[in-house]
């Protein structure tokens, strides 16, 4: 769309003024690059309106008068030409320019060119992200957008994945960008069901080979025609459409491996072994010194010592599987926690038309095995795009995805038997019990209690958990041209999802499911999610001077869910896994849920002279969330521009190509909250003992209304030589108010949360782009780096302190999640107790330093933020006859991370036998001994509470993608009938830079991960590190 | 133009028309609050629901049991547990925000307001069911308030209980929250009070016989035990002799029996001749919703449990040679387990008829004989002995009652914590009235409501 409309426009507008002339000039347009014709370009004598548009061959013919000395060609992604007409013949190569100002936009409901815009938004075409070995187009565009934070949970394919567009903008509600293909809202809510594998990317249905464009909509003025989805930016999805013109095929297969991006150092079996020895030790010592004197357990310190000695003795037996040479094994089971991992990948497309007919069809087939074992991700996808010409002036057309998705997932971070919580093994248990020859846990053999905890190989080839997705992503619309620059389109779009999970595991998994003879759960999750959109959209150029573009229209949503589950055990065998066999229905349910929303929207863009643009946008709201009072919610924005390259004072600065500032404000909403937040509810889901009963679950707030964000934008865009250098600033300001927040109130109401309207936080910052092209020429080198900071203060809640677990709380004056809680002061040499600050309030407001071993005496305080303050990216691309090489860069900084398994592994094994981190070997010995680590005793929890102990820095660089390709020279190709040949390697996560110690900086734990837990780390895998081989073939 | 006004008009039409049906939406598994408690029916499956909620895993499906245990068997079991909660207990070491005290606390409360809108619509119910219907839910209330009041209060023999904080007093459903939703801490006397009001009053209202739910024994039952905890011995024995002498239970012959896992294989099994009250648990209560919070701890992972619990021998070697409740232990490849709650769907006992013999058999011994209620300390001892297969006692001192009750009822009722605390003993080297014994009040709730003061050490 975004490539024909414009050309459409063009020809109206100048198809009724070309005759009359006296001389015909004829030439061919074609691309510098390969030498493929151009369709579509508008030809136009250099000042006039005179011209016409290259045919499908890439020729034109134009007739114009003697005095007619240079045309100018204009086509969307490529620079402009003027040349002079020298004869009748004028060919011309044109060469590609990502940055051309004249390029296409899409925004809500429309599109626009860069140069009028007025809104702030971030772009990327496929061309930067295709082939990327990832799973889901969010982490393809990772790093490229400034300002457009993309951060997985973990390395799992598929996995949750969470974006913010500056910053998050709520405490309750939705904090996920609106998601649109199309001019159709995508389901992006988490529709995994059970506990069991944590939440799951809904956006992976999407395969991104089909995508052209991605724009992010980020402030006001952009965003605001999308009112109550709005507040936290919109990404709009432009699917490929064919162009007119000779069919093309484009083929890509590629293959590849994945290995994890980093690991974390535990113990040997020696190191293991003293340890905690060391902690038997250090628990007889406290046992002896805090017992009851009048009744004590133990007479003296040696009974004490040698109880425990004792007792740890046993637990190495146990588990070096009944060994008492406890040092016989030596396993490293972090290794055992990952598998190989190949990948491959297909992509088939083809795209053509007439000038009535245009056609897209593309498929793929995706097959990724997960760098842990048990995890593998297959998508097939088929869209079918087709735009066709019925008259003049009435259009139809389709976009039409069809995907179908498996998953096999594997048990979210805080599971036993998820594949990283393996490190908790004893390094001296064997991975094969010799004394059953299978698996150490497996049946027959030593299981209830052996190894030290479940063992998670036991899930792979016992137990699976898979997800299959069948998503139909499609609408029809049609477009009527009602009069000139007049248009009305109506569009029907859906998103229909069949989401279903099935799990089983098998007898051998009995530690961890607590069921002996197998136990199974399908889970069936069905989605009707429709969107209407009518709208009249006018466009004109009056008088030279004055361009007007008017939107206005209505859109309807409805979004239908429906579940149904069924649990069952007891098993015949583990040959059976339907539950058809299961003995025991342990449990089932249905549920529905459904929303709507009724919207009403208009824009009006007007430009005077081509410098001064004005637009305004407002847009009207009603959902069925809210309570009839506040059903409805309006959102106006408004922003100007100014083009001062156009004023005469600067068009003779030849170096200055554009000069554009400009300024937005305006309100947008949130109401992603529950679809019946505002009612006080009876849930009948209270049976007790086969009696049906009914429990109060919630309590009403009729009043409630929308979350709204007044965002203030002041924008620069200049560029230089001919915007071979450009560069945009922007400064914005969004402040959100009447935040939709899950208040807590008394509990002793027999409630705990209330969802209010109460709280104010702002996100401020500000973005900065730069893009060069350092070389131009044979050897070419481009240079594209972003840069946002943002500043995140809640700054009311009405006093309220907010928990989000761990350390993770929401506070007055902090940043959502901010990192507060009682402050490590490391270990007294005296005794090896683990010390904090007390943190008192001294009467002069500076905090008293006093240490404390009394951790309930520590106060809490500020420890960091989980949120980067800092994020960015930079990508260099180099081309030289035929070679190509992109290497993309991402970072953050500022933000901590805070390892919520370091009570149990970085524990100086005072928390249990589990393995322990490499830096653990430094504890506390003797008194008189200076370090970090306390003295460890067994089970006695000395410095494992939660506490600035286990935060870390979470800043990292790394390189996400670098491509390196080499397309075979046309000269070669043509006598094959091969438009062109690319081969190639992808890598993904090659390498990175970070402070933290962990498996990686990019984590948030999946299972806890929410608005407020952010920055936690808990067993959570690494990214892959992935490396493919292609090839790319066009016909 | 006439083309444009007919799609005008058209769309329109469209959006106009489908706007308020569109938008007027409601939630398909639950009912608005105003339409919840119209009939008779209405108010008896809210009573159910209370039932429900006090079966959570997080109060009397186990952990209001076995929190206490935790705080006070260092020198009886070896913890090997991955909750830190838990982990928190065990070392004596409670933060303000520890989540099992978070639950406790939160799901107590939400019990209280199932059983309060129950009492609130007390006149929609049929005459015939009337009584028993307040008598049930004032019974779910009476002993929610006595155990929340021992967890989050001072003992009631530590200092003044008319001037110790307790918990707050809330005794109407929640409908909306307004000022009077931000309630204060009642001292321990009011908490205990309104406990033995709630109890008193479930007794007079309720049937003899009531199936599994509660009866008016349920009621004399959990009365004797409060009183025995506030030093009340008079009335400690004589709610003790209600239940005894109503002839309903009586002690099964095998201890093992108490504790029905048939064929090892986990299934639910109805209430045994002994238990008085007992939540009833089914493999389709028992989920990942809710839990057998005994058998999560102390099974072996072979009976569904997380086996983080062991036995030291050395409690073990308090039972005589010949005492069946010592074939309750048993070695789990190396861990000394209690076999107690392994049954995952086997219901757990809230109070059973041994205990009631030991209550009646200490509360005689405290007060004069003369006032003594029911056969005498001797005789009650020696039923729960009788039973064990160990000889019976000539004459029996409150020690013997006490170490009776440590061996009869371990690991069952919290009574490491409770006794230890009423008979002002020290555990684990704190005194019995440390505040560490005391849980803080949570630190969300703190936050939510400015009234609460917090427990002193916190």
């Amino acid at each position: 769309m975004k490539k024909i409309l414009p050309a459409i426009l063009s020809l109206f507008l100048f198809a009724s003024l070309a005759y009359g002339q006296n001389r015909v000039i004829t030439g061919k347009v074609t691309d510098q690059k390969d030498g493929s014709p151009l369709p579509g370009v508008s030809v136009t004598v250099k000042g006039k309106t005179i011209g016409t548009q290259t045919n499908v061959d890439g020729s034109y013919s134009l007739s114009v008068t003697p005095d007619v000395k240079t045309l100018t060609f204009n086509f969307i992604g490529y620079r402009e030409a003027n040349l002079a007409i020298t004869g009748t013949t004028l060919n011309v190569a044109l060469s590609e320019d990502s940055k051309q100002l004249s390029e296409v936009v899409v925004v809500g409901y429309g599109t626009q060119t860069r140069q009028n815009l007025t809104g702030s938004i971030a772009s990327v075409s496929s061309k930067d992200i295709e082939e990327t070995p990832v799973t889901s187009f969010e982490q393809a565009i990772q790093g490229k957008m400034a300002g457009v934070l993309i951060q997985a949970d973990n390395g799992k394919l598929g996995q949750g994945i969470k974006i913010s567009v500056r910053g998050v903008a709520s405490i309750s509600a939705g904090t996920q960008p609106l998601v649109v293909l199309d001019g159709i809202i995508v389901n992006n809510e988490d529709l995994s069901n059970a506990g069991f594998a944590g939440p799951s990317d809904q956006l992976a249905d999407i395969n991104f080979d089909d995508i052209e464009s991605i724009d992010v909509l980020k402030d006001a003025a952009a965003a605001a025609i999308y009112g109550a989805r709005a507040s936290n930016g919109v990404i709009i999805l432009t699917s490929k459409k064919g162009k007119a013109g000779t069919a093309k095929v484009n083929f890509t297969a590629q293959f590849g491996k994945s290995t994890p991006s980093g690991n974390r150092q535990f113990m040997n079996t020696a190191q293991w072994l003293a340890i905690e020895e060391a902690a038997g030790a250090g628990r007889a010592k406290l046992d002896f010194a805090t017992q009851d004197p009048n009744n004590p357990t133990f007479p003296t310190l040696d009974s004490a010592l040698t109880f425990y000695k004792n007792s740890v003795e046993t637990h190495f037996t146990r588990y070096a599987a009944g060994s008492t040479d406890w040092t016989r094994y030596n396993t490293n089971w972090e290794d055992q926690a990952y598998q190989s991992a190949p990948q491959a990948q297909y992509d088939l497309n083809l795209s053509g038309g007439s000038d009535k007919v245009t056609y897209f069809i593309g498929g793929q087939y995706l097959d990724q095995t997960g760098i842990l074992v048990g995890n593998r991700f297959k998508r097939y996808s088929a869209r079918i795009n087709l735009d066709s010409k019925l008259s003049k002036i009435f259009e139809v057309g389709m976009n039409f995805d069809f995907a179908n998705t498996l998953n096999k997932r594997v048990a979210n971070d805080d599971g036993f038997n998820t594949p990283l919580q393996i490190v908790a093994l004893s390094p001296v248990t064997p991975v094969i019990d010799p004394r059953s020859g299978l698996i150490s846990g497996s049946l027959p053999g030593p299981a209830s209690n052996y190894p030290l905890y479940y063992n998670p190989l036991l899930d792979v080839g016992n137990a699976y958990f898979h997800t299959t997705v069948y998503r139909t992503l499609g609408n029809v619309f049609g477009n009527l041209q009602l009069a000139r620059g007049l248009n009305f389109r109506t569009e029907f779009g859906i998103d229909q999802g069949n989401h279903n999970e099935d799990s089983y595991f098998g007898s051998l998994t009995f530690r961890n499911t607590g069921t002996p003879n197998g136990s199974g759960e399908n889970t069936n999750t069905t989605i009707l999610h429709y969107t209407v959109n009518n709208y009249f959209s006018y466009k004109n150029v009056f008088k030279q001077d004055h361009s007007l573009d008017v939107t206005a229209g209505t859109s309807y949503e409805y979004y239908h869910n429906m579940l149904n589950d069924v649990d069952g055990r007891q098993f015949p065998s583990d040959a059976y896994k339907e539950i058809a066999s299961a003995a025991l229905i342990n449990g089932g349910t249905s549920q529905q849920s459904e929303y709507s929303f009724v919207s009403y929207f208009s824009r009006v863009n007007y430009a005077y002279k081509s410098k001064y643009l004005v637009s305004l946008s407002a847009r009207t709201d009603a959902s069925s969330r809210f309570g009839a009072n506040n059903r409805y919610g309006f959102f106006p924005a408004g922003s100007v521009g100014w083009i001062l390259s156009e004023e005469k004072f600067l068009k003779n600065v030849s170096y200055l190509s554009n000069l554009k500032i400009k300024a937005s404000y305006g309100l947008t909403g949130n109401g992603e909250t529950g679809n019946y937040a505002s009612l006080g509810l009876f849930s009948g889901s209270a049976g007790y003992n086969g009696s049906a009963g009914q429990a109060p679950v919630q309590i009403a707030n009729p009043n409630l209304k929308w979350e709204s964000t007044a965002q203030l934008d002041l924008g620069l865009e200049v560029g230089f030589f001919n915007n071979r250098l450009s560069a945009t600033f922007d400064y914005y300001n969004k402040a959100t108010r009447n935040l939709l927040l899950n208040v807590n109130i008394p509990a002793t109401t027999g409630f705990v949360v209330q969802t209010q309207n109460l709280g104010r936080l702002f996100n401020k910052g500000v973005e900065v782009v730069l893009s060069s092209e350092n070389l131009v020429g044979k050897f070419r080198w481009t240079t594209n780096i972003n840069f946002a900071y943002n500043q995140n203060r809640v700054t009311f809640l009405n006093g309220q302190v907010i928990s989000g677990g761990n350390l993770n709380y929401v506070i007055e004056g902090q940043p959502i999640g901010v990192f507060w809680g009682p402050e490590y002061a490391g270990v007294d040499p005296a005794n090896g107790n683990a010390l904090y600050y007390t943190n008192t309030k001294n009467s002069d407001g500076t905090l008293n330093k006093t240490k404390t071993s009394e951790y309930n005496s520590a106060q809490n305080v500020v420890l960091g933020n989980p949120t980067p303050k800092y994020t960015g990216g930079i990508t260099n691309t180099f081309t030289y006859a035929g070679i190509d090489l992109s290497l993309s860069f991402q970072g953050v900084y500022g933000n901590k991370i805070y390892n919520g398994g370091g009570q149990y592994m970085s524990a100086n094994a005072s928390n249990g036998y589990d393995n322990q981190t490499i830096d653990q070997l430094n504890y506390w010995k003797k008194p008189g001994d200076i370090t970090n680590v306390p003295e460890p005793r067994l089970f006695a929890a000395n410095g494992t509470n939660p506490s600035s102990r286990y935060l870390s820095d979470g800043s990292y660089i790394r390189l996400k993608t670098a491509s390196l390709g080499y397309t075979l020279p046309k000269a070669w190709l043509a006598k094959m009938k091969v438009d062109k040949i690319r081969v190639f390697v992808n890598g993904f996560n090659l390498f990175k830079i970070t402070p933290y110690k962990g498996w990686d900086p990019e984590v948030n734990a999946d299972f806890s991960a929410s608005n407020i837990s952010l920055g936690n780390d808990f067993y959570s895998a690494p990214q892959p590190r992935t490396i493919t081989f292609g090839v790319n073939v066009g016909l | 133009m006439k083309k444009l006004t007919y799609i005008k008009i058209l769309s329109m039409a469209f959006i106009l028309g489908s706007c308020n049906k569109a938008l007027d939406l409601k939630p398909f598994q639950s009912i608005d609050q105003s339409q919840a408690l119209l009939t008779s029916s209405d108010v008896q499956i809210t009573l159910v629901g209370a039932y429900n909620k006090m079966s959570n895993g997080n109060l009397y499906g186990g952990n209001v049991y076995l929190q206490p245990d935790l705080m006070a068997t260092q020198s009886i079991i070896q913890w090997s547990g991955t909750f830190q909660g838990l982990t928190q207990m065990v070392t004596q070491t409670i933060p303000i925000n520890n989540v099992f005290v978070d639950s406790t606390w939160t799901d107590g409360y939400s019990v209280i307001n199932s059983v309060n809108n129950v009492l609130s619509a007390l006149d929609k119910v049929n005459a015939a069911d009337k009584a028993r219907v307040e008598g049930e839910a004032k019974f779910i209330r009476g002993m929610t308030y006595f155990d929340l009041v021992r967890m989050f209060g001072r003992s009631y023999n530590d200092g003044d209980p008319a001037a110790n904080l307790g918990v707050p007093i809330v005794l109407t459903p929640t409908r909306a929250v307004d000022a009077s939703s931000f309630v204060s801490r009642a001292t321990v006397a009011q908490v205990y009070q309104q406990a033995i009001s709630d109890l008193t009053t479930a007794e007079s209202k309720l049937p003899a016989d009531n199936s599994f739910y509660a009866d008016q024994n349920s009621a004399s039952a959990i009365l004797a035990r409060l009183y025995l905890q506030k030093g009340d011995y008079p009335n400690a024995a004589a709610e003790a002799t209600k239940v005894i002498s109503s002839g309903k239970y009586k002690l099964n012959a095998n201890y093992a029996d108490e504790f029905p896992y048939p064929g090892r294989s986990a299934t639910h099994v109805d209430n045994t001749s002994e238990d008085i009250f007992a939540i009833q648990f089914t493999a389709q209560t028992v989920n990942i919703f809710n839990f057998n919070g005994l058998n999560a701890e102390y099974a072996s992972s072979n009976d569904a449990g997380r086996g983080e619990i062991a036995i030291n021998q050395s409690f073990i070697n308090e039972f005589s040679a010949n005492d069946t409740r010592k074939a309750l232990f048993y070695d789990d490849a190396g861990s000394l387990r209690t076999d107690k709650f392994s049954n995952v769907y086997g219901n757990l006992h809230v109070i059973r008829l041994a205990e009631l013999y030991l209550i009646r058999a200490e509360a005689n011994l405290r007060i004069s004989a003369a006032s003594a209620i029911g056969d005498t300390p001797v005789n009650d001892v020696n039923q729960v002995r009788n039973r064990a297969g160990i000889a019976p006692l000539a004459a029996v001192t409150v020690n013997d009652v006490l170490t009776e009750r440590r061996h009869e009822l371990c690991f069952e009722g919290g009574f490491f914590l409770h006794d230890a605390k009423r008979t002002q003993q020290n555990v684990n080297g704190l005194p019995f009235n440390s505040p560490k014994l005391v849980w803080p009040i949570p630190e969300t709730e703190m936050n939510a409501n400015p009234k609460l003061v917090q427990n002193p050490g916190y």
